[in-house]
């Protein structure tokens, strides 16, 4: 009986290699692999041949689905090439780690009750982590001279070819640096657990009499699983811990997310090299055993000597970036990747590296490929050294039903979800791109914004563009929003009928918004409902105001989306009646910033209003606008827009306007408020003033009737005013104020001196040719 | 047709043998990189093992070791030549190992020639095979010219070629330098791409050749700021490998740089000033440094950038220029005043726009800041 430890890096092509030739060497009975238990029910699915990595191993608590855990594994993970080999050569594989089961626990525990100190009291000391215990690493690398623990991992471990003797190797590393580690920190309570509970299943695997047992962990766990303590001490350790329930499924990952920025601990820098890596590692293998096999004529020239593993790495990955440079227009040619892959041959050469690594070739590829320009190397690292792609998972896998029906939704209406954005165009009078929106709108209240709404040029509002991208956490999302509903429609409605329920007015009608997009009947209705008892408890004539836009959007696109209108019709005509017997009142004596607010509240109504289109809305309107137009000590501001309003609809006559504008600008007004009246008139468009010769008139007399003092006050108020004006408009004004200056001035154009043209006649017919008649 | 790589043009154009002895040495303005590191290259080549390339006077690990500095391992320091990017410059030695051209590109007074002929010299031990780039380069500099007496007197013949340094260079294997590419007309230009992708010379009046011996390569340098004045053809472009030289990322290495050249060119010109203290090498580099990049140092202060680049040879020649000052009319040590007309001369090379520059800088940064009372004093002088 045999107990064989592997300590590997977690994302490492060298590591996942080497581990995978050495099972195969061993040929072990059981394979054992850092990882949560609690996924053992899973883990089959693994073998699965619609499996495609990058995909990640979630725990979570089902009834706090914000509690979770993610393991990404990639194609090039040594976990997963070993649970693979284990699966495939039909032997038990078991996860070994302490079971998030006890994890999730200890994290809820209350943190002044301090479980594992209190287990761990007397057995070992508990001391903070020291920065030489986040990375111990970089203890090994430091004395190698690397500045970089990862470069150092990957020159040793990563790209050595030859790899007998290599777990054995790292096994003594770690042992010494542990030992150094240990003393100076101690061991942190929670790794202690862990090492305790891999221990107890390497136990319990010996006990039930496997013989040859292969343990794959992290390499800094490999001196102490080699070393066994007494069972005892370990039992001690794992006694009394909580437990909370979990459950544990399979979600496709991207390559983004395993990048050591993205905040994954574990994280490498460049998936997509690694990826590269892999594969080409992969196809020389599968060369060399065809080559073994078949010794054919084609596959010895194909495995020739020059294209050995080394060379392959370098000549695929930068015929890679030539093909990528190419899609992007511009120059690679043949030539070139053959002089940089030579170059990144002696740069690594000169740096005693047995064959190029990434620096190199990138280096090779800004020289030959760039002309030294850094900037395409940009595009390199985005699209091939992350080389940003999404896994798959299986069918099978467990999932919420919320996940499933998302599944059939997308494969219905053929929405690919993919790691990188893609844009959207869809056209709505088609019946799948206005389903697609629904989706797309549906989501978004669930707060998973796969699609971002961008806004669309053109006319029309059956045109709706999107920015596509999908994100992992959107499958715990899922799991989370997974309680309100079996299906996506279904939990919408009632996460919106949820939200609904605690809203307040000018939230109801944000809502009302969306939902109307998302096209929830259920939940609008309920959301209408809502609306009006709220309306009808909502004292502040804003609120009201502000509600009803939304609801005449509802009728305005109901017909694109086919819905019922005829409730939200009556509860307009409601609302209206109400807004306007309440805001004479409420536009009563408003300050500076109130009256603002209330000026854009009654634009924007208006507007609505104009959408609507129904003779008795618009007349009840008009009428309280007119008394608000006669209001004495309204806001110059809103009285201003008032009459600017009527003049347009045609109540007020030109007569009847000027006479308004007058008393307005007349000097019994204070100077602040008819200026406020006069931005509240003209405010927006100046074609009024510049076609109303009276209105011109008036305004002229009133500016110069102004003391200079007034005016200087009052000047900023007005240009806030002309500015809002296009400029072609504010030159015709301006060339009205000058031609009216100039007829003042008596300016009349002379009468032609036909005696002086006459004298120069002659000369001109001579420069020109011609005989004078 | 004969490929005569006549031994007689060999023997009458062998590289110019430098017309000054060891013994006549000192009175020379400026020596080659050879003969000023000649002990360097030497200590070098006696501890070098490693592999050279054909026709290499050392390996590109020695090589490297003497462009960025070290210590051997008997103890010799060699000193940095360009203190900057490691990574750079050993692209720029397997670039010429791999047999490619190399295109050393970047603004003025990035060390582009200096490390051209620093790399040349350890190569090659030859940092004379130099072709200047103008507006007037014709195409025999690059290929051969005749001597016409001779032309005429016995017609056409291999002894009747005047070669050109490129042409030395491809029959002695060794490194041959162009200076300033773009500023050659874009037709002389691709004159190289024959040189530079079939490694040969032809000579079609003798219907002959010159081929290249191994070891021979092309170092060129040219400009980003004169990028469109005669831009490279794709095709001679594709026959470059280009590296890109920076100017400094810190102020310490900056610093370092002027100081070390500093200290170097007052022993060759025989200042008798002393080296000024380092703090009068960074108030320079400052200066230069904050002007260049368009805000001061804490990133505080947004600030307008004169028209000249700045680069650290400018700054060298403004701490060079003081000190001959100091030397010459003040007491020996490095003043402010010393320091000013350089400056402002390297500052200041747009009377109008880079004025106004200058004024600004003055105003809202050195009279505020502590210390630099003395700075701004001199400056009111000379305005």
């Amino acid at each position: 009986m045999s107990v064989h430890v592997f300590g590997i890096r977690h994302h490492g092509p060298g590591s996942a290699r080497s581990l995978r030739q050495a099972l195969v060497a061993l040929q072990p009975d059981i394979v054992l692999v850092e990882g949560p238990p609690d996924a053992e029910s899973v883990l089959p699915l693994l073998a699965d041949s619609q499996m495609r990595p990058p995909v990640a191993l979630l725990v979570y608590v089902p009834d706090h689905p914000q509690q979770a855990v993610y393991y990404p594994f990639a194609v090039f993970s040594p976990e997963w090439q070993a649970i693979h080999y284990g699966l495939q050569q039909q032997i038990p594989v078991r996860f070994m780690d302490l079971p998030q089961t006890h994890r999730f626990a200890l994290e809820n525990a209350d943190p002044s009750v301090d479980i594992l100190a209190d287990i761990l009291a007397g057995t070992l000391a508990s001391k903070p982590a020291s920065p030489t215990y986040s990375d111990p690493l970089s203890l090994l690398a430091d004395a190698a001279g690397y500045s970089d623990s990862e470069r150092w991992w990957e020159h040793l471990v990563e790209q050595r070819q030859d790899s007998t003797e290599l777990f054995a190797a790292i096994l003594e590393a770690m042992t010494v640096l542990r030992t150094e580690v240990e003393q100076a920190d101690g061991l942190e309570p929670l790794e202690a657990c862990r090492e305790a509970y891999m221990r107890k299943t390497i136990r319990e695997a010996e006990k039930q009499g496997f013989q040859n047992i292969a343990v794959v962990c992290g390499a800094w766990h490999t001196p102490a699983l080699v070393k066994m303590p007494p069972a005892k001490s370990d039992h001690a350790l794992l006694k009394g811990l909580p437990k909370l329930k979990v459950e544990a499924t399979w979600i496709p990952w991207t390559h983004g997310r395993l990048l050591m920025n993205s905040g994954y601990g574990a994280g490498v820098e460049s998936p997509g090299w690694y990826q590269h890596l892999w594969e080409v590692g992969e196809q020389t293998e599968l060369i060399s055993e065809q080559d073994r096999n078949e010794c054919t004529l084609t596959s010895s020239v194909l495995a020739a000597p020059s294209l050995s593993l080394r060379s392959q790495t370098s000549i695929r990955w930068l015929a890679k970036v030539a093909h990528l440079l190419r899609q992007q227009d511009l120059d690679a040619s043949s030539a070139s990747v053959i002089e940089a892959v030579r170059l990144s041959e002696t740069l690594a050469a000169l740096r005693n590296r047995p064959l190029p690594g990434l620096p190199e070739l990138n280096e090779a590829t800004q020289t030959v490929l760039c002309f030294g320009d850094p900037l395409p190397m940009q595009l390199i690292q985005d699209q091939l050294i992350v080389g940003e792609r999404l896994g798959n998972v299986p069918e099978e896998t467990p999932m919420v039903p919320l996940q499933q029906d998302l599944q059939r939704q997308q494969k219905r209406l053929r929405l690919k979800p993919e790691a990188t954005e893609i844009t959207l165009d869809l056209d709505l009078r088609k019946p799948l791109d206005l389903e697609r929106s629904h989706l797309l709108h549906r989501l978004a209240l669930l707060h998973l914004p796969w699609g971002k709404p961008q806004s669309v040029g053109g006319k029309g509002t059956f045109r709706e563009a999107w920015r596509l991208r999908w994100q992992p956490e959107f499958a715990l999302r899922l799991i989370e929003v997974g309680i309100w509903g079996n299906t996506i429609e279904s939990a919408a409605t009632a996460w919106t009928c949820h939200r609904a329920d605690q809203a307040t007015l000018p939230d109801l009608t944000q809502l009302i918004d969306q939902t109307l997009l998302a096209n929830l009947p259920t939940a609008t209705t309920h959301l209408l409902n809502r609306l009006q008892s709220e309306a009808a408890i909502a004292s502040d004539i804003t609120h009201l105001m502000a509600a009803l836009p939304p609801l005449v959007n509802v009728i305005r696109y109901g017909t694109v989306r086919q819905l019922e209108t005829a409730v939200v019709e009556q509860m307009i005509h409601r609302l209206v009646a109400r807004i306007c017997i309440g805001l004479p009142v409420a536009a009563a004596a408003l300050d500076e910033a109130a009256a603002a607010h209330m000026y854009e509240l009654m634009i924007s109504l208006h507007r609505a209003i104009g959408l609507l289109q129904q003779p008795p809305v618009s007349e009840m309107w008009q009428q309280v606008l007119i008394k608000l137009a006669d209001q004495q000590g309204l806001h110059g501001l809103l009285a201003g827009r008032c009459c600017r309003l009527l003049f347009e609809a045609g109540v007020f006559e030109m007569t009847d306007t000027a006479r308004r504008l007058g008393l307005a600008l007349s000097t019994a007004t204070d100077p602040p408020q008819a200026a406020a009246w006069i931005e509240g008139f003209l405010s927006g468009s100046g074609l009024l003033l510049l076609h109303n010769p009276a209105l011109w008139q008036l305004l002229d007399d009133w500016v110069m009737l102004l003391p200079a003092d007034t005016f200087t006050a009052l000047l900023p108020l007005l240009r806030r005013t002309f500015s809002t004006f296009a400029a072609s408009e504010r030159r015709q004004m301006g060339e009205q104020v000058r031609q009216a200056g100039r007829t003042e001035n008596g300016g009349q154009p002379g009468e032609l001196d036909t005696d002086s043209a006459d004298a120069v006649l002659p000369l001109v017919a001579q420069l020109l040719g011609v005989v004078l008649s | 047709m004969t490929t005569a790589k006549s031994k007689a043009t060999n023997s009458k154009t062998t590289p110019s043998t430098p017309m000054h002895s060891s013994d006549s040495l000192p009175s020379l303005l400026r020596q080659h990189a050879e003969y000023q590191f000649a002990n360097e290259l030497e200590e070098l080549a006696k501890a070098d093992t490693r592999q050279r390339p054909p026709n290499w006077k050392l390996s590109p690990w020695a090589v490297a070791t003497y462009l960025l500095g070290g210590t051997l391992e008997n103890g010799f320091e060699v000193t940095p030549k360009y203190i900057g990017n490691r990574r750079l410059m050993e692209v720029a030695i397997a670039t010429l190992a791999t047999d490619r051209a190399l295109l050393l590109y970047g603004v003025p007074g990035t060390a582009k020639s200096w490390v051209s002929e620093h790399l040349a010299a350890a190569i090659s031990g030859d940092s004379t095979l130099l072709i200047q780039g103008t507006a007037g380069t014709g195409e025999e500099a690059i290929r051969y010219g005749w001597n016409y007496a001779r032309l005429l007197a016995e017609g056409p013949s291999m002894a009747a070629l005047v070669a050109s340094p490129m042409m030395r260079a491809l029959s002695a294997g060794k490194i041959a330098r162009v200076e300033e590419l773009t500023r050659i007309p874009s037709d002389v230009q691709d004159t190289l791409i024959t040189v530079l992708s079939e490694k040969t010379l032809p000579i079609p009046e003798l219907n002959s050749e010159v081929q290249a011996t191994k070891g021979f390569n092309v170092i060129a340098t040219a400009n980003n700021r004169d990028r469109g004045v005669n831009e490279l053809s794709s095709a001679l472009k594709r026959r470059f490998n280009t590296v890109i030289l920076p100017v400094p990322d810190s102020i310490e290495a900056e610093v370092a740089i002027v100081h070390r050249r500093v200290e170097s060119l007052g022993r060759a010109l025989e200042l008798p000033a002393e080296v000024p203290a380092l703090v009068e090498i960074q108030r320079i580099v400052t200066i230069f440094r904050e002007l260049r990049n368009g805000v001061t140092l804490d990133g505080k202060t947004k600030l307008k950038s004169p028209t000249g680049t700045l680069s650290p040879a400018e700054a060298i020649s403004v701490v060079n220029s003081g000190m001959a000052l100091s030397a010459h009319f003040g007491d020996g040590s490095l003043k402010a005043s010393d320091l000013m007309a350089g400056l402002v001369g390297a500052v200041v090379k747009d009377p109008i726009q880079d004025q106004v520059v200058w004024k600004e800088y003055l105003e809202t940064v050195v009279k505020e800041r502590e210390g630099w009372a003395d700075l701004y004093r001199a400056s009111r002088e000379m305005l």
